[in-house]
């Protein structure tokens, strides 16, 4: 390798102080038939691209494809989800709203623009990380203005430099190169222990991929936050042990008012308290075919477990078991009971047995159930007061 | 000299016009060399920050800590902290979302807008704006993610493949959209910026004075050694990028405006809203900048690189815009007007009367009124006078969109609904913490990396055109 073939000779760099002098340099050595192969310049010389003969950069082409791409991947992505994979619709609008995908498309059709041309950019022009530059740019991101040469065949260098210090050059010289020495690189040196663990390291990071990429993708991803993917749930009737009550459901506070806009019932539990809402208490409702209905479909749900559906204790769950038979309500007894005693009973309960429905059955439906009642009275009327009430008046 | 004001230019002006209207003026004072402009533009990152500058920063690191601790506050204890309730649903987070995505814009339209237009005194002030535009789409950003409660979940806001059967974003909605909108803008931005800093970091990786600082630069510097061939690339790359900036930017406070304007409530449904932000948010980045570089230029000594014409050439978007958002002001109360509809009508004059009368008031003062002395030349040649008019309009530019928000929502169509908004200190003091954020970064930036674009000012060095 001591033979001298290899180097290459015939490169030149030369520098200047200022841009007009690079640029006029450079079309003299064109002119004279020298191939100018770049100049290194603090900011972009205009004229330059024209003097040294570059074409226009083909880049946009490359953002105009990318622009594409991104509008392509945005309407199918918006499209797809919207219309097909997920179908929801939201405020009203149709599932393929165009004009609704108008915003991301545009988005998504710049970025990829965008990003896409710097990328190109960087491949293009070879720019990436580096850790050494050559001396042959020296100040040529400073004051500097470089320009890089080969010579035309048959002429020799020092006419050359001759004529770039007439056009101001500032320093010239040729460029030896050797084309086979190359500097020893990181990737070339000697490595020991460290390199062997190092190597060692791709295989035991694939080993420790195997159960991950083994799992079953049907089951739930591994939350790491428990937060809003599984949430605490704790059913109406379930013990509680954080609550006072130790149940789940709580009771309203004392004095709660209802929502609906009633004023809270003047009245408690107890024979002397019915008997003073028998004497205050008016149904604030007259019979029609609606409240009708509704007082039926209350007291089929309701009362009729019990009572039966005619008021009679025909069909009555207990009598059946022989549990206890309640009062009858199309009996004289009832019949005599004003309405308020009716609604009273509805509310809290009987004296004996009958448990109160005032939490589960709104005021209006207590009273129309006791106008149900009064109709089931009506019609029960002629079976039964042959029998019992002979002096009832009609 | 006396008969010098009667030599006409080659524009056919006199001497004294030219000097007035600053044709054919050198862009930088100081008759520098290519040399000058590197070490002065170069020595702030090359030297240890003076004592004021490390007083500043323990100013603007505390406002950031105590803004962390209402941030750790609001997601420990919950969106309660806020002073939010039924009517309204958000009042201080967007409004500090849409003051902060607003400053933002000035960066990227003196990047990119001015750029297209070929002004070329946008060289000395591109960089810091641009770095200004990034800071505040961060500080804009953190906000609808505290408003999430839970931020690290944020990435829901994405369209990414899920194990949770059929289910993605909703992209019909105006907050998805903003969602990609600000990550664009965000991601666009920086690609820009950092384009423009490649050729200035490997002129500061050349005078790396450490390994350390040296091989950080050299990664980032991309081996740019200023080769035509890549210079040329690179200016098609950075007009590109500019022409793709400049529709990017007026479509990001348009889909911020869309967040309220598809809503129907009154004073938030209107057509004007996307020109009426976009201009809104020029006017405010603009104002945002101008205070900033009146106070870096005169603390780093950069007076010769952002000159008075710099300034000037400023103040005079914030008049033009400061005038359109004025008129912007006038055409709502015509249209609550001439839309005959009452709960259109009641909301403007609710604003103009109401109980938040103060807000409306303030920012029609310091938005419509403060710009207007921006007509006297000495106004906008005197920096300190530029500085006072231009906190004006920064305050008058958030009460804008406090006063669109809160007032808007405070009475809806339910007189029993009605209800006042007052923001909570945790509220405040993460408003506090933004601006500590922003400042943060933007000080640790002027010493990090060169303010100005010294390859770019080498270039209009002789404001020659060529």
């Amino acid at each position: 390798m001591s033979s001298t073939e290899h180097l290459h000779r015939s490169r030149f760099r030369a520098s200047f102080a200022d841009p007009e002098q690079l640029l006029h340099a450079v079309k003299h050595l064109r002119t004279a038939g020298h191939r100018v192969l770049d100049t290194y310049t603090p900011f972009p010389v205009h004229g330059m691209d024209e003097a040294m003969g570059l074409r226009p950069s083909r880049l946009p082409r490359a953002c105009l494809a990318f622009a594409v791409l991104g509008l392509a991947l945005a309407a199918g992505l918006q499209i797809w989800t919207s219309a097909v994979d997920y179908p929801l619709i939201t405020g009203g609008k149709p599932l393929l709203a165009i004009p609704a995908f108008i915003p991301v498309a545009f988005e998504l059709t710049v970025l990829l623009a965008g990003l896409g041309v710097v990328a190109s950019f960087f491949l293009v022009a070879r720019m990436r990380p580096r850790l050494r530059i050559p001396d042959l740019h020296a100040g040529a991101n400073d004051d500097r203005f470089i320009l890089a040469a080969e010579l035309a065949a048959d002429i020799q260098f020092p006419a050359v430099a001759q004529e770039l210090a007439g056009l101001g050059a500032l320093d010239s010289g040729l460029l030896v190169e050797d084309r086979f020495q190359r500097r020893s690189a990181f990737w070339d040196r000697p490595a020991g222990v460290g390199a062997l663990l190092l190597a060692c390291l791709p295989a035991f990071l694939l080993l420790a991929l195997v159960p991950v990429l083994n799992r079953d993708f049907q089951r739930r991803n591994l939350a790491w936050d428990g937060g809003m993917g599984a949430p605490l749930s704790a059913q109406a009737y379930d013990a509680s042990g954080v609550l006072p009550s130790g149940k789940v459901l709580q009771a309203p506070p004392p004095d709660t008012l209802s929502r609906h806009g009633e004023p809270p019932l003047a009245f408690g539990p107890g024979k002397a308290e019915a008997e003073r809402a028998g004497r205050e208490l008016q149904n604030p409702y007259q019979p029609t075919q609606a409240r009708f209905n509704r007082g039926k479909l209350v007291f089929e749900r309701v009362c009729a477990t019990c009572h039966g559906r005619e008021g009679d204790n025909n069909g009555s769950v207990i009598v059946a078991r022989g549990a206890f038979a309640p009062t009858v309500l199309v009996s004289p007894l009832v019949r005599d009971m004003p309405d308020g005693r009716l609604f009273h009973v509805a509310t809290f309960g009987g004296p004996t047995k009958m448990k109160g429905y005032g939490d589960l059955l709104s005021r209006e439906d207590r009273w129309q159930v006791v106008l149900y009642i009064r109709e089931l009275q009506k019609a029960a009327k002629p079976a039964a007061a042959p029998a019992q009430a002979t002096g009832a008046q009609p | 000299m006396a008969h010098d004001a009667d030599v006409l230019t080659a524009s056919g002006i006199s001497a004294a016009e030219a000097e007035r209207y600053g044709h054919n003026l050198p862009l930088i004072d100081g008759n520098k060399t290519y040399r000058q402009v590197t070490e002065e533009v170069f020595a702030p990152t090359e030297r240890r920050p003076p004592l004021r500058w490390w007083l500043a920063l323990a100013v603007t690191l505390s406002m950031l800590s105590l803004g962390a601790w209402a941030v750790v506050q609001t997601l420990t204890r919950g969106i309660g902290t806020w002073g939010l309730n039924r009517t309204v649903g958000w009042a201080f987070d967007i409004t500090n979302f849409v003051f902060w995505v607003g400053i933002g814009h000035a960066g990227t339209l003196i990047s990119a807008i001015l750029f297209l237009f070929r002004q070329r005194w946008r060289t000395s002030i591109n960089r810091a704006a641009e770095a200004m535009t990034l800071f505040a789409v961060m500080c804009a950003g953190t906000f609808p993610i505290i408003h999430m409660g839970r931020p690290w979940l944020a990435f829901w806001a994405t369209p990414y493949p899920n194990s949770r059967g059929s289910l993605w974003v909703n992209f019909k909605s105006p907050l998805l959209w903003d969602v990609v909108a600000i990550s664009t803008y965000f991601i666009i931005s920086l690609a820009f910026w950092y384009i423009g800093l490649i050729p200035d970091l490997a002129t500061q990786r050349d005078r790396a004075k450490t390994k350390l600082k040296r091989t950080i630069l050299s990664i980032f510097s991309l081996g740019w050694n200023g080769s035509n061939r890549t210079w040329s690339r690179y200016e098609t790359v950075y007009m590109l990028l500019a022409g793709l900036s400049t529709p990017l930017v007026v479509s990001v406070h348009t889909i911020v405006s869309m967040d309220f304007a598809t809503s129907v409530i009154p004073g938030w449904h209107a057509t004007i809203f996307p020109p009426y932000f976009v201009v809104g948010a020029v006017f405010s980045g603009f104002a945002m900048v101008l205070t900033l570089m009146i106070i870096a230029r005169s603390v780093m000594g950069l007076e010769e690189y952002i000159t008075t014409r710099h300034l000037e050439a400023m103040t005079k978007v914030v008049l033009a815009t400061g005038m359109i958002v004025g008129m912007a002001y006038a055409t709502e109360f015509f249209t609550a007007w001439y839309s005959g509809n009452p709960y259109e009508r009641y909301v403007f004059l609710n604003r103009a009367l109401g109980p938040y009368q103060w807000a409306y008031w303030t920012m029609v003062g310091c938005n419509v009124l403060s710009p207007q002395f921006f007509w006297f030349r000495k106004v906008r040649t005197t920096p300190w006078m530029i500085f006072i008019l231009t906190i004006f309009v920064n305050i008058g530019m958030w009460f804008e969109r406090f006063v669109i928000i809160v007032t808007s929502l405070h009475r809806d169509y339910l007189p029993s609904s009605w209800a006042m908004y007052r923001p909570t200190f945790i509220e405040v003091a993460i408003l506090i913490g933004s601006f500590g954020l922003f400042f943060t970064l933007f000080l640790v930036f002027t010493r990090v990396l060169p303010m100005i674009a010294a390859s770019e000012v080498k270039g209009v060095l002789k404001n020659v055109e060529h």
